[in-house]
Order: C-alpha cells, then structure tokens, then sequence
C-alpha cells in the first residue's frame, strides 16, 4: 500500500486536530478563560475516568449498556435483514410496506417508549424494543436495496447455470447483497448506541446514559464527561469491530471501507 | 459429405418485445443451422438481434414463435453454456469456485469437480489464479474465467456473446489466438455473436450476416480461408476480398439501422 511517511503527511492532521483541541481546552479551563465548573480541564476528567473505573461503577454501567444493545441490536438485525430480504425478493410485500415504513421511520424511536410499555412489560424489556426500531428499518432498507442492486446480468447467468430456489438464494441472491447488509448492520449499530443511551437517560436508573444524567444532575461534571467519553470510545470501538468482521468476512469487496 | 442431422437448427424462430405499448419485431423468421464442430459466427449493425438470438438458444428467452433443437450427443451434460459479453462472474466466488459454479449446480462430486476446473484453467492459462476473486483480475482474465467456466460444463454448443467486446485492441488479438486454439483442441460447436468482422473471418468457418431491425438472415457466407487459421490469414487476398465483399452488405445494413434510429428520435420529438 501506501509508505509510513506518506500516509503520516496525509492523515497527520487527522491525529493532530483532537490533541490541538484538548491541549487549547486544557489551557482554557487553566487560566479560566472557560468557566471550570462546566468545563473542567481535560486532565481532571481523565483522572475522574480513572476513579470512576477503580471503583467499579464505569464497569457496571458500561455492562448495563452493552448488554441492552446486544439484545436491541440482535433484535433489529435479525429482523431487519429477515424482512429485508423478503421485501427486496417480493414485490407485493415491497409495494405493502414501503408507505408504512416511510411514515413510521423518521419518529424518533424513543416516542414509541410509552406504546412499547403498553404491550411489553416496561423496563429493560420495553427498552430493549423500543431502541431496535429505528435499527431494525436502517438495516431493513439497506437489505432491501441490497438485493435489489444486485447485477441482473449476474443473475442471469446463475440461471443460465443451473441456480435454481434455494441454491439461486445462498450462492448469489443473500452474497449479492450481503455489503449492502454489512453497511445497514454498522448504521443500525450507531444508532443502536444513540438510542439506548437516549432512552437511558429518560427511563433507567442504570447504564451509561443514566450516570451522564445523574451525574450532570447532581452537577459532578468531570463524572459526565468521563461518561461522554466512554460512550464516544464504545461507538468507536463497535463501528471499527463490524468494519473489521466485514473486511474478514467479505473478502470479495474491493476496498472495503469505501461503501 | 453425407447430409446429417445439424447440431443446432434454428427455423421460422421469430422474437416479439412489448415496448411502451408497442410490439417490437426483434428477430423474423430467422433460420440458419450449424453442424457439428462448426464455428458459426453472426454479425450485423446493432438492434439486429443478434444477442438476442444467442439468448434464445441458451433458455434465457422464448422465443414468439419457431423453433430451436440442440442435438444431444452426451446426454447429462447441459445443452448450452454461454460466455457474457461482461463476463457476469459471480464477484463473491474465487476464479475456481466461478468455474465449477454450473457443476455444482447439477450435483457433481467435489472430486470431479476440482480436478475439472483445473484442467480448464489451465485451457486458459489461469491455473495460478485459482484462489483469487474476479476483481483482482484483468479484463481479459475474467473473461478467460467466463470461457472456463463455460467450458467446464462440457455444453453441446458453446454460446459467446460478444467475449472480447469489452477488451482493448491488444489483448483481444491474443483472445482471438487462444479461442482458435482452444476450439482446436476442444472440437466444440460454436455460436459467436460480434459485431467485428474481421474477427468474424479470423475466427468463423461460416458468417452469417443479420439485417437491421427486424433482424433476418440476408446471407451466409462461407469463410473458406483454410484452418488451421492465424492473424496472418488477415493478409491474404482471398481474405481482403471476403471482407470487402460481406461489408459492402454489412454497411448497407448499418446504414440503415442509423437511419431508423434518427427516424425513430423524430417520433419521440413529434410525440
């Protein structure tokens, strides 16, 4: 590929920016030219980061969280990828739900939290619906479109050797589509995140979201922004991981990343 | 030579399109037929029809009315197999995996199938390139892919729509070398759509040349330059006067489908 320095002289202001940026808040915040109580010096944060990891809380509620968007994100995928590989292989069923999900989709999902708690039993379950919503369409969409993109030409000459029902299904229908999922499924992650940790701070007592609020709530800011951290890293961290299975997984795709 | 039954025949075969509320006459009454072990290639200006005749021979479209046979010499094996003018390899399959993809289908043994997609591969010269996808290869690789694939199939006729359309000037002159080699060695029937023809000549034991739409047969001509036939046949005299004589045809053909094509954009501005 590309040389170290090469690469360093292109993407070094990639890794410059955010250190620029903490140093200029350090110094801020040090010679008071922003107000302390609400942004404490970076390195008061990280030393809060730190105790708040010692004594076992960050990890509590950092389980809590990735617990709930395991549950809500395998809901939404699996969902999603089922009824979008149905809608982009039947037209009717296409035609049927396009107007619905077209109204129900830009709703904010944590709208649907009261509804979800009439039928499923409120709490970690409710919460666990509520925040696949939003995923469950992202991935459904992209599946959908997934295996209507699908090059006819290709199809055609599967046909023409022999590909019939199932096997036309496994070796170039759910392949063919399987970037498009792969993007869905990373979307779907995101919001996953946003999502839960949104309804967190509504609805729980317990989890990520719920410690940045009742941290912001009892005014320990340095806490809140220690949280805000974690949550920013865990969003990294699993959008780089489903990056990483799709490149291993997919290794026909030519420049993974670019899609 | 004795008469015998045609490895394809084709007669009265007629191919209709709805467009727009309007029927469209893609092919009339064509009716040509091509022995076996033949190299049979068609050529005419473009919306004549010809792709869409090789697509009728290979299944994937029926024809309005006439009638197609295939003679069957090795029963179980498939009656067709057609190489795409884009090659249309499967991109999440290896090169190998393409090859074998037809055997797979009719439930060959993975031994069989193995030891088949090495023997063709090495046909093409890709027996290096076994493991690798469709997209780390070149143009005229995957083509090579497409022709192997074809050919693991072991088909009676060997369908090729336009193979070496997509390549550039260089590497298709070496494609046209390989073909002849291949179809040397091999004996296979061959249907061969393209719009060249001096690779019609270089390539074809018969040309038949297709007007413009609707798509007839206006001719078939005999290429009796001798086999076995190289790019130096591409200087002879006989040569240069066949490809006078069939282009003096050809031309009126392409001239016409150009005109149609403007009259057609009149009626579109009118409408």
């Amino acid at each position: 590929m590309k040389a170290p320095g090469r690469w360093l002289a292109e993407h070094w202001i990639t890794i410059a920016s955010p250190v620029v940026l903490l140093l200029v808040w350090e110094w801020a915040s040090t010679t008071g030219r922003l107000r302390a109580v609400f942004f404490p010096r970076p390195s008061t944060i990280a030393a809060h980061l730190f105790d708040l990891a010692l004594d076992g809380t960050l990890w509590t509620h950092t389980a809590t969280t990735l617990a709930r968007i395991g549950w809500s994100f395998s809901l939404a995928a699996v969902l999603g990828v089922a009824v979008g590989l149905a809608m982009g292989l039947w037209r009717p069923l296409r035609d049927g739900l396009d107007p619905v999900f077209a109204v129900i989709y830009p709703i904010p999902s944590v709208l649907f939290l009261p509804m979800v708690s009439f039928i499923v039993p409120a709490g970690d379950i409710a919460l666990v619906v509520t925040t696949a919503v939003t995923s469950f369409f992202l991935i459904a969409f992209t599946t959908t479109h997934g295996v209507r993109q699908i090059d006819r030409l290709v199809v055609e000459a599967a046909l023409h050797y022999g590909a019939r029902g199932r096997r036309l299904f496994t070796t170039v229908l759910l392949p063919g589509a399987l970037p498009f999922i792969f993007t869905g499924l990373r979307l779907g992650l995101g919001f996953s995140l946003i999502v839960v940790v949104a309804v967190e701070i509504v609805s729980a007592s317990r989890g990520l979201g719920a410690l940045l609020w009742l941290s912001w709530q009892v005014l320990k800011v340095e806490d809140m922004y220690a949280t805000f951290f974690v949550i920013a890293l865990l969003g990294a961290l699993l959008s780089y991981g489903l990056a990483a299975l799709r490149a291993r997984l997919l290794p026909w795709v030519p420049d993974v990343g670019d899609r | 030579m004795a008469p015998r039954d045609p490895k394809v025949l084709v007669s009265e075969v007629s191919v209709t399109f709805e467009s727009h509320g309007r029927s469209v006459v893609a092919l009339d009454r064509i009716s040509l037929e091509a022995q076996a072990g033949e190299f049979l290639c068609i050529v005419g200006p473009s919306g004549s029809g010809k792709s869409t005749l090789l697509r009728v021979l290979a299944g994937l479209h029926r024809q309005s009315s006439g009638e197609v046979r295939i003679q069957a010499d090795h029963p179980g094996t498939p009656l067709t197999a057609m190489v795409f003018q884009e090659h249309a390899l499967l991109p999440w399959r290896t090169v190998r995996d393409n090859v074998t993809f037809g055997l797979e289908n009719r439930g060959v043994g993975r031994g069989e199938r193995e030891a088949r997609a090495r023997e063709m591969l090495a046909m093409v010269g890709l027996a290096r390139f076994a493991r690798h996808y469709p997209h780390q290869l070149s143009g005229g690789m995957k083509q090579r892919v497409g022709i192997a694939r074809a050919l693991a199939n072991d088909p009676e006729v060997l369908l090729m729509d336009e193979p070496l359309a997509a390549l550039d000037a260089q590497t298709r002159t070496i494609m046209q070398e390989e073909l002849l080699r291949i179809w040397a060695t091999l004996g296979k029937t061959v249907v061969y759509v393209t719009h060249s023809l001096e690779e019609a000549l270089l390539l074809g034991d018969r040309v038949v040349l297709l007007t413009a739409r609707p798509g007839r047969v206006s001719e078939i001509y005999p290429v009796d330059l001798g086999r076995p036939r190289g790019l130096e046949v591409r200087g002879s005299p006989a040569y240069g006067a066949l490809l006078e004589k069939i282009w003096t045809r050809l031309r009126e053909e392409v001239v016409r489908a150009i005109a149609d094509d403007r009259g057609a954009d009149h009626e579109k501005s009118d409408a």
